[in-house]
């Protein structure tokens, strides 16, 4: 390891130095390390070499070394290796530490070598005795974030075909990651973790977002708010039993132990409003609209 | 697991990481860059020795870099090219970004926090956009109140709802571990009542009582297991479960017995029938019974109970 580490930090001062393409036979004559193997072993440790690079985040390109592009060699741009300097104090890197000790995104080496990158942090050993773990994984969820932050078409499949879609936004809720974005000019929401064969554009800034889009329209925090029906109002009563556990799942409702809840939601997804009632069973009655009790009675009777 | 690669990996990655902040910070201790880097010092010590041997073409003494410690001082000089430490990954950035707006959202920031999350945001998301929104499902009340108790070793006492039951049960618990996961909080500790570890469901808890008694919580907290097993006297059914109510398998301990396309078919096991009848319900015609008599007759009885509410129409 300590060869390949030393090999590769020399690799790196000269591609930040050298201010030009390099092929990577002059790399093999220059740069400590290289120079005895063979052709094989040259090619293979190269090769290891620049994938390291990469997994690190260090943008190694190819470019011509010359204005007839007879020739590529290998350029890291400086500019573009080190980040513009957020101009953290010691106590917010502690504060991200902690946050990303807290709550987790698929993994920890992903997290440490980031906060290490923006300088270290100092942090006892208590840890909090709270966590959360955000799933999905991290290399799917970075490829998009950085396709949405430099607007990168992404192509992936879901639901069964092929989609090409200009992603807008990123959003965790309900326990599941969504891309938020356009699909042939239309809004669409996909849930990240159902979808595969994930590909990122090459072209950086391929399309203009659409004015439409709204992230937080998008990922209203309840499901029978995220639908496309033009929206509802619906009122609800649950029994003394069931109130509580209601009022937790609503946003500012308040009920008194012992009395029955009743309340007025705005709903687009009829569906899934349906479906969030029935979990109350019997001890949940929705009163009014009588199109929404037409729909869960229909609902009800054709159970078999 | 840990590949070698990975190590590798970490190992570089902290070498360019301590370099630019040494350069930045001169006359820092060893203690101080062992302790902002996590290095032990001996570890410290080698990848500075690593680091001397490495430079510039021509690898003479005015090509290499000078890396050493003098006194309790870590010096870096000659590395002008190693000033500045690699941006994030794509996926370093979210991880961070995504885990300070979780806590934000959840009311449990600090100010610290708050600013950190602002100037990350400045510099990793162009224009100032709003391209990343991130909720936990958070219970702030009682999630507090649960961390608080697990804080100072309290037990509880909860009246506690089961997922697997439908019943309500009183139970004094000491409590290791509040987490969220796949959008619910969980409360992890020993149960008194079954004298064994036991997840809970933070939204399943009815009322909470923190009481004085204390308790010594384990050394190492072992990890949550959420998963529901099934037991011998579960009542069991077979539900086949259309393309609309695929999530099911996301968000119940089912076993999968075969998949066709989108549509899957599933074993439920629960305690209580109402328990898979509830279910069914609530799935309508998006998903069919296929085995299970006492659930059909749950599933009946819970039909004719509902429809009775709307009798008038």
């Amino acid at each position: 390891m300590r060869k390949v580490i030393e090999r590769v930090l020399n690799l790196l001062a000269f591609l930040l130095t050298v201010g030009r393409p390099v092929t990577a036979d002059e790399i093999r004559q220059t740069v400590a390390g290289y120079g005895s193997s063979g052709d094989e072993a040259f090619r293979r440790m190269f090769e290891r070499d620049k994938d390291l690079l990469r997994r690190l985040g260090i943008p190694l390109r190819m470019e011509a070394t010359d204005a007839w592009s007879v020739e590529y060699g290998y350029v890291v741009p400086p500019e573009e290796y080190r980040m513009e300097d957020p101009g953290l104090t010691d106590e917010e890197r502690a504060a991200l530490w902690l946050a990303a000790r807290v709550v987790r995104v698929g993994g920890g080496p992903v997290v440490s070598s980031a906060v290490l990158k923006l300088g270290g942090a100092r942090l006892g050993d208590d840890v909090e005795p709270i966590a959360a773990d955000l799933g999905a994984d991290a290399e799917t969820l970075g490829a998009l974030f950085q396709a949405v932050t430099e607007r990168r078409i992404v192509e992936f499949d879901y639901r069964g075909r092929r989609r090409r879609v200009h992603p807008h936004g990123l959003g965790h809720r309900r326990g599941h990651w969504y891309l938020v974005g356009t699909e042939g000019g239309a809004p669409r929401t996909y849930r990240i973790d159902r979808t595969s064969g994930v590909v990122v554009g090459d072209e950086a800034d391929a399309f203009e977002p659409d004015p439409e889009v709204n992230l937080e329209r998008a990922l209203r925090p309840q499901p029978w708010e995220a639908g496309a029906e033009p929206p509802v109002k619906a009122r609800v009563r649950f029994d003394p039993e069931v109130a509580w556990w209601a009022a937790r799942r609503l946003d500012d409702v308040t009920f008194s132990p012992g009395q029955p809840l009743e309340v007025e939601l705005e709903v687009s997804n009829p569906d899934a409003f349906i479906g969030w009632v029935l979990t109350f069973g019997p001890r949940a009655r929705l009163l009014s609209p009588p199109e929404l009790v037409h729909r869960l009675v229909e609902r009800v009777r054709g159970v078999a | 697991m840990t590949r070698p690669s990975d190590r590798t990996a970490g190992r570089l990655t902290r070498i360019l990481a301590m370099l630019p902040w040494v350069i930045a910070n001169p006359g820092a201790t060893v203690a101080e860059v062992c302790e902002r880097f996590g290095y032990r010092q001996e570890e410290l010590i080698q990848d500075l020795r690593l680091v001397f041997m490495c430079g510039l073409p021509g690898y003479g003494p005015g090509d290499l870099i000078v890396a050493q410690v003098e006194g309790d001082r870590v010096v870096v000089e000659m590395a002008d090219y190693f000033a500045q430490a690699p941006r994030l990954t794509p996926a370093e950035a979210l991880a961070l970004l995504s885990a300070g707006l979780a806590l934000l959202g959840a009311g449990q920031a600090s100010d610290a926090l708050e600013s950190a999350v602002a100037k990350l945001s400045r510099v990793l998301v162009p224009d100032g956009e709003e391209l990343l929104a991130v909720d936990l499902d958070a219970e702030p009340e009682l999630v507090a109140e649960l961390r608080r108790a697990a804080l100072e070793g309290r037990v509880v006492t909860i009246d506690y709802v089961s997922l697997g039951r439908n019943r309500e049960t009183v139970r004094r618990v000491e409590p290791w571990l509040v987490f969220s996961s796949l959008g619910n909080w969980y409360l992890f500790g020993h149960d008194h009542l079954s004298g064994e570890e036991r997840v809970f469901r933070v939204d399943r808890i009815r009322t909470l009582e923190i009481s004085d008694e204390r308790f010594e919580p384990p050394r190492e907290v072992p990890e949550p297991q959420i998963r529901y097993v099934p037991s011998d006297d579960d009542v069991q059914c077979v539900i086949d479960l259309g393309p609309r109510a695929r999530w099911v398998i996301d968000y119940y301990p089912v076993e999968i017995l075969s998949e066709d396309g989108d549509a899957v078919r599933v074993r439920f096991s629960s305690t209580d029938p109402s328990v898979p009848a509830g279910l069914l319900l609530r799935l309508g015609a998006d998903a069919v019974l296929v085995e299970g008599d006492e659930v059909a007759e749950a599933l009946a009885r819970l039909r004719e109970e509902v429809l009775a509410l709307y009798q008038d129409r």
